[in-house]
């Protein structure tokens, strides 16, 4: 199942979009440096779409997306790593996945309004709720500091 | 091994590798992408014996943040494996890696990790909806392994004249059963599904008539903690219960064999 750019519009117009829930970082199912969360996101429309965060304080990475239960990512923000458009053009490693029915999610622009360190997952959050038009009543912890980890 | 990895990596290796410095080493800025355009960088790291190449975790992640599901699948699991096998990389703590005891291995071990990467995000074409590696996946393959014959999302007319999918319509020697599996990571989505549920079974109650009479199984995905009593209630007049965490008594289920109370 996809989404139209017209629904995809509506999603991210929605100002109704609202996380309720305190968010902690989790370990992920590798127990690897990396950790995670995932919220529900609640609207007057009932849009079936969910954020996740991913963190990977080694490389340093971080990402923010929303998930269409039907049509799989719509929207995320990208900080520690570049990406290449259809069009062959490099975006930067702050970058934001946007939903376009021809490419899906796969073209990606620079964002303005990005402005924290891939260090800061807290306030890039924060910027990233801000223009999602998200609602977050509750808070967002900060990642648990990082055991170095052996290699081998 | 070189004090400069990156002059080994030039040596062997085109200029779309790029090397930046990191915390522990370098960064190596390949010229792959993920499936969505991102770029896949690797890491030499140097602060141990032998160094390694590695991708720090940032395969899965990448893999984790396109889909909802809290874990990858066994078969999922399985892939990755062999993918590991086929190019000699190690998967270990999340991470696809391969230690580098030489210099003249480096650009050899970039390649290999790089190209155990690009399979393992592949994994993402898999994905049946892109957002859930879904337990229904899991279901047709314990299915597969078992030899149990069956036809996956089936529509069935109800008595009002409404057309309901069924996960799966599956036939064993002793009889036939159409089975539900109801799945969700969110409690407040967990009740609409069993209600769908039910309104299915009780639209299709005909069908549980007559000689050849079809069984209804309602399986419910318990791995996560999303499911009330009265949710198993709900159905549990209308279908027969199982539960993912117990597939034995599942599969037992689906030849007949009753699931003690």
């Amino acid at each position: 199942m996809s989404i139209t750019s017209t629904e995809f519009e509506t999603i991210m117009g929605d100002k109704t979009k609202e996380i309720r829930d305190d968010l902690v970082w989790q370990p992920d199912e590798d127990h690897s440096d990396c950790v995670e969360f995932t919220a529900e996101i609640h609207s007057d429309a009932g849009w079936p779409v969910y954020a996740r965060g991913t963190y990977n304080p080694a490389a340093p990475a971080l990402t923010y997306v929303l998930i269409h239960r039907g049509a799989g990512r719509i929207y995320g923000l990208d900080l520690g790593k570049d990406h290449h458009n259809p069009d062959c053009e490099n975006v930067g490693e702050c970058h934001k996945h946007t939903w376009d029915e021809a490419v899906r999610d796969k073209r990606a622009y620079r964002p303005d309004d990005i402005t924290a360190d891939v260090r800061d997952p807290v306030e890039v959050w924060r910027q990233f709720c801000k223009e999602a038009r998200l609602r977050h009543s509750g808070s967002l912890q900060k990642p648990p500091p990082v055991q170095r980890r052996l290699l081998s | 091994m070189s004090n400069d990895p990156c002059a080994a990596l030039a040596a062997a290796l085109p200029a779309m590798f790029e090397c930046t410095p990191h915390t522990d080493g370098v960064r190596i800025r390949t010229a792959f992408m993920y499936p969505d355009g991102d770029y896949l960088d690797l890491y030499f790291i140097r602060d141990q014996e032998p160094p390694v190449v590695s991708d720090l975790g940032e395969t899965v992640r990448w893999l984790r943040s396109q889909t909802l599901s809290p874990r990858r699948s066994p078969k999922q699991n399985q892939l990755i494996q062999d993918i590991c096998l086929t190019h000699s990389v190690e998967f270990y703590a999340g991470r696809l890696q391969a230690r580098v005891k030489d210099a003249s291995q480096l650009a050899a071990a970039v390649l290999r990790v790089s190209q155990a990467a690009l399979r393992v995000s592949d994994l993402w074409f898999t994905f049946r909806n892109r957002s859930i590696q879904s337990v229904a996946d899991e279901v047709e393959d314990f299915l597969n392994d078992r030899g149990i014959s069956y036809r996956r999302g089936e529509r069935f007319v109800g008595r009002s004249g409404k057309t309901w999918p069924v996960d799966f319509h599956v036939r064993t020697s002793e009889l036939t059963s159409l089975t539900c599996v109801l799945s969700t990571g969110s409690r407040s989505a967990a009740r609409p599904i069993v209600n769908q549920a039910v309104a299915t079974w009780y639209d299709l109650s005909h069908l549980r008539i007559g000689p050849e009479k079809l069984q209804f199984v309602s399986l419910f995905d318990d791995t996560s903690d999303v499911w009330a009593e009265e949710d198993y209630a709900l159905v549990r007049d209308l279908s027969h219960t199982a539960f993912w965490s117990s597939r034995d008594r599942f599969a037992d289920l689906l030849h007949g064999v009753p699931i003690p109370s």
